[in-house]
């Protein structure tokens, strides 16, 4: 479904990813953990189409088309999906009409007719109930005064509501209390299904205890120099990073 | 006096009969405004002193449209002929001023002290040296109109560059209530208007006044519209300026506040695209007590285009226990574009509450790439995050068909904007 081969972007003058290789197939999960400042990030920006970050060498292919030709709009289109670590505040936006558009705008691409108020309405009730969302908070301008909590769980939302190929979740723990972190995990399982793969971009091993994870990859300094199952997760827990780190001194 | 070697319309001007000499000598004395005067410094019309405009124009050629939003009369200006299409309705009253002066001795004192701010305000002299008797529409005291009335200011240039003046006066009787909805327009064509409206209003005690302008012209007209509001005590107004197209509008708005309790309410939104420049120069001028005077403006920037937004806010000795506010937002659409904006107040009372606040920024980097990972094209998700920015003023229209009708052009201009 995925294939990054040897990926690197820098931004300005700094070089951040420095040869990243992934492989990810339908039905998987996968996690990247590793310390702050890694690039973590950074990968999922690029996939996404970030503009920001040039890629210098290397190729991504996404479903057999070539993700970094793709406008970040195509992309959506073509099935990825990115929860923000830090979600935008699109002011005046509520979070159902800025639904609305990006379905419309999706089936458009797609060559699909565009979905009428009922349908959408009727959707909305069913994925409402994924993440125990409010109907009052998708009035609301999207992310604009939301709690770090509401908005994660808005992105799960999003999810739910886009039903994505393959999901890149950046950080989609952080800021999140136990009840909550329970909540967007069950989103996520939910949503799971031998045709769709996530990537879990995550810091601690905390959120793998709910997303189980079939493999577990470690980025450091732009690369990944460790990959492995959930047990890897579990001994990172345990021992932290330095040992990956010095032995790659 | 001007020198006459290059300036040919004012050699026409002063060939023409029937003007007042006193506001012709007025106006002849400065001529069209230059970037060299304070308030015109980002929209001169130096060049208008050097074209040969005609200033006699041929009757409008073609029928007008008229807009559905449920009038019970539409009044029409063409080429600065006024007349009602159809009878006026009860509570209403029309006719030209010199007669209704005679008439109404109500009216006759609140005409006879009026005081406009006219510095750098040529143009109203050379409204006024050619509108001395124009019509004037009275809603009798405690009359309410039930549906609104439409005034259509529509121009059209028939063989090279064209002046066209007009004014209207209306006068809400006390404890009486009008919606008015203006709708400024052209007919197509390439040749140049110089298009020049005044528009004086008195509100009564206890009267109420919504205004809505709906600014729509075509290319190569230049449009001054002189708006002076007259409030008398406990009055209302809620005055609307939607300024969406026209080579170069200029909004010289002002609100005369002469009573107490009087409450003003500003709003106005602009979208100059390519080659598009819109001016609004306010003034709120509080010259009585506990009165409130609320100002929204919001303006996004298409193209090159250029805005600029002058809001005045005098307060008067007298006029303690004002609140005056005042808000200017602005979007730079495109790089291209340029806002100027300069709040000024004046205050000479002591106890009162005024707040200002102008910001031009240029739409979210991040916002647009958190929206076009979700699908949405950067034209559609640029055309989202503008519309959010402006509704907050379009909400404000009490009108359904009218909001929509707005709501409408204003999408169509800004996805055209990124065609082009
Ligand atoms: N916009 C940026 N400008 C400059 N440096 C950046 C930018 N974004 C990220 N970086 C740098 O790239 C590195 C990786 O950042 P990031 O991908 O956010 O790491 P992670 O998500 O693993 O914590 C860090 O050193 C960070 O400072
Ligand atoms: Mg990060």
């Amino acid at each position: 479904m995925l294939s990054v081969k040897d990926l690197h972007a820098r931004i300005g003058e700094k070089e951040i990813l420095k040869g990243i290789n992934l492989e990810v197939k339908a039905g998987e999960v996968h996690a990247i953990m590793g310390p702050n400042g890694s690039g973590k990030s950074t990968l999922a920006s690029v996939l996404g189409g970030r503009e920001d970050y040039e890629v210098t060498s290397g190729s991504a292919h996404f479903l057999g088309k070539d993700l970094l030709d793709l406008a970040p709009e195509e992309r959506a289109a073509e099935g990825l999906f990115l929860a923000f670590q830090y979600p935008v505040e699109i002011p005046g936006v509520s979070t159902t009409n800025f639904m609305k558009s990006a379905i419309n705008e999706i089936r458009k691409y797609r060559g699909q007719e565009a979905m009428d108020a009922v349908q959408f309405l009727k959707m909305f009730k069913e994925k409402m109930a994924y993440v125990n969302i409010d109907q009052s908070l998708l009035s609301r301008a999207l992310n604009e005064g939301f709690s770090g909590g509401e908005k994660k769980r808005n992105e799960i939302f999003q999810m739910a509501v886009l039903e994505p190929k393959l999901a890149i979740l950046d950080e989609t723990d952080s800021g999140l209390d136990i009840d909550a972190l329970r909540i967007v995990a069950e989103g996520v399982n939910k949503l799971k299904s031998p045709d769709n793969a996530t990537i879990v971009v995550t810091h601690y091993q905390r959120l793998l205890d709910y997303i189980i994870p079939d493999f577990v990859h470690v980025l450091y300094n732009g690369k990944i120099v460790k990959s492995g199952t959930k047990d890897l997760a579990l001994e990172l827990e345990e021992r932290g990073y330095d040992w990956i780190i010095s032995a790659l001194d | 006096m001007l020198h006459n070697d290059t300036k040919n319309t004012l050699i026409n001007l002063s060939e023409l009969s029937g003007a007042s000499s006193e506001s012709l000598a007025n106006f002849m004395d400065k001529g069209f405004p230059t970037n060299k005067w304070e308030e015109w410094k980002y929209a001169s019309l130096k060049s208008l002193n050097e074209v040969s405009l005609s200033w006699t124009p041929e009757p409008v050629s073609r029928e007008v449209e008229l807009p559905l939003f449920q009038q019970t009369l539409t009044i029409q200006t063409l080429n600065g002929q006024t007349s009602c299409l159809g009878d006026l309705p009860k509570g209403l009253s029309s006719m030209p001023l010199n007669q209704f002066l005679d008439q109404n001795a109500g009216f006759k004192a609140l005409y006879d002290k009026r005081n406009p701010l006219l510095e750098q305000n040529s143009l109203y002299h050379l409204n006024d040296a050619f509108n001395q008797n124009p019509l004037v529409f009275c809603v009798e005291k405690d009359g309410a109109l039930a549906a609104s009335l439409v005034h259509q200011w529509v121009l059209e240039a028939h063989s090279g560059p064209t002046a066209i003046q007009g004014k209207i006066i209306l006068y809400l009787e006390d404890g009486s209530s009008l919606t008015w909805i203006e709708q400024q327009s052209s007919l197509a064509s390439e040749a140049l208007l110089f298009s020049n409206y005044a528009l004086e209003i008195w509100v009564g005690e206890q009267a109420h006044l919504t205004l809505y302008k709906d600014q729509d012209l075509g290319n190569g007209v230049t449009h001054i519209d002189h708006t002076f509001i007259y409030q008398a005590a406990n009055s209302q107004v809620d005055l609307f300026t939607f300024s969406i197209n026209g080579t170069f509008v200029r909004n010289n708005l002002h609100f005369y506040i002469e009573g107490p309790q009087v409450v003003s309410n500003l709003n106005g939104l602009y979208v100059p695209g390519e080659g598009q420049l819109i001016d609004n120069h306010s003034v709120v001028d509080h010259r009585m007590p506990h009165s409130e005077s609320n100002e929204l403006y919001k303006g996004v920037l298409l193209g090159n285009a250029t805005g600029v937004f002058n809001g005045k806010i005098f307060v008067r000795k007298d006029a303690q226990k004002t609140n005056a506010f005042q808000s200017c937002k602005n979007v730079l659409a495109s790089d291209r574009a340029t806002m100027n904006t300069k709040p000024q107040l004046e205050i000479w009372a002591d106890d009162v509450k005024c707040s200002h606040g102008t910001t031009t920024g240029q739409l979210s980097e991040e916002a647009l790439f958190y929206m076009r990972s979700r699908g949405i094209s950067a034209d559609a998700a640029r055309t989202l995050l503008l519309l959010a920015f402006v509704q907050q003023v379009i909400d404000k229209v009490q009108i359904t068909s009218l909001r929509d009708h707005l709501s409408a052009k204003i999408i169509s201009k800004i996805e055209q904007s990124w065609i082009a």
